[in-house]
């Protein structure tokens, strides 16, 4: 069976993308799926840190397109998780070492090899980006509830729509209690702005600094919220897009019947 | 003290519905990539006709652009509070 690309996408950096491709990774490998991770970001990698496998390195995804190795001999096996692996960014060439023509090339090889692709799209809207999603079956944009990464995730929305690439949305680091306060936007207000279905909710959570300090992936800690949601937008993913959406910091059984009605309802 | 003047000019429902309002507003002349002046104007034009035959609630007024099928639509939504006397019919 044919594995399945999907580019995890902000179009403002700083909300979480490189976090997100690594917890929704782990999260899909730990479910028993053959999960790659791709770090897109060239000359400025990220997930190789984040993931606790940055003095493993040997080839990168450059080396790949320019057929300097294979895609088995890039691939990083994770230390903590079975049937993890991660392909990272070279550190230094710039963007143009890539074509969207290379990615689609290497895609066929990474297609047969795994189950789940997930691409670490880099900020901005140009090369990189287009690179990442030169392949890609799906989208998930990730934005948080602050109008400049809003604004970008409606533009990335469009890019990927002209691309005919469907998309969903993750909201990333919400606080239950500003939200309640009417002093962030609620995943309501910027769904209701987007006009774009949701992939997951995911609550601002300290743990996932010290998750990423440690290298350690957040889906591996039980008491962590975000880690949790992460392990849920996984399972969406994974054949399950009916999972209800869990709404942060608000009691349980009363969201509960919410949620399993706009489940229903989709 | 200045976070009491804020909450007395964004009253009742806290800075989200500032964020909001600017964040529509932004996005339909990203979308459009047309000017602010150009849509306020269509927007108060629009405003002078419905209010011609119609009282309309002027807080709740929504201009939205929607994307479907290599389409862009614009959605002006506004609720009708009453239809006004047709003095002119006659």
């Amino acid at each position: 069976m044919q594995g399945k690309i999907i580019v995890i996408s902000s179009g403002k950096g700083g909300v979480g993308k490189t976090t997100a491709t690594a917890s929704i990774g782990a999260a899909l490998a730990m479910e028993g799926k053959k999960v790659v991770v791709v770090d897109m970001d060239i000359g400025l990698r990220n997930l190789d840190v984040v993931m606790g496998l940055e003095n493993r390195i040997v080839f990168n995804i450059v080396d790949v397109a320019r057929t300097k190795c294979k895609v088995r001999q890039a691939a990083i096996k994770s230390r903590r998780i079975e049937n993890l692996f991660l392909i990272p960014a070279s550190q230094s060439d710039n963007k143009d070492a890539l074509t969207p023509q290379d990615m689609i090339r290497i895609s066929k090889t990474l297609r047969n090899e795994f189950d789940f692709i997930l691409m670490d799209c880099p900020a901005g809207i140009e090369r990189g980006f287009e690179n990442a999603v030169a392949a890609a079956d799906e989208a998930v944009v990730v934005c948080t509830p602050e109008v400049s990464s809003i604004r970008d995730a409606d533009r990335v929305i469009g890019l990927l729509y002209a691309k005919e690439i469907p998309s969903k949305l993750l909201v990333n680091r919400i606080v239950p209690t500003m939200v309640k306060r009417g002093e962030m936007l609620s995943h309501e207000d910027v769904v209701d702005v987007l006009s774009i279905d949701l992939v997951g909710l995911v609550e601002a959570d300290d743990q996932v600094v010290v998750s990423t300090n440690s290298g350690i992936p957040i889906v591996m800690q039980d008491d962590s919220k975000a880690g949790q949601a992460f392990k849920r937008i996984a399972l969406r993913l994974n054949g399950q897009p009916e999972l209800p959406i869990e709404v942060p910091g608000v009691s349980k059984s009363f969201w509960k019947k919410i949620g399993s009605k706009i489940g229903f309802g989709k | 003290m200045l976070n009491g003047l804020m909450k007395k000019f964004f009253n009742k429902s806290g800075s989200k519905e500032t964020a909001k309002k600017r964040l529509q507003f932004a996005l339909v002349y990203d979308r459009l990539e047309v000017s602010e002046d150009t849509l306020t104007d269509m927007q108060n034009e629009i405003v002078a006709v419905i209010s011609r035959y119609f009282v309309i609630d002027r807080e709740k007024l929504k201009l939205d652009i929607t994307r479907r099928n290599d389409l862009s639509a614009l959605v002006f939504n506004t609720p009708i509070i009453s239809a006004k006397a047709r003095r002119r019919m006659a």
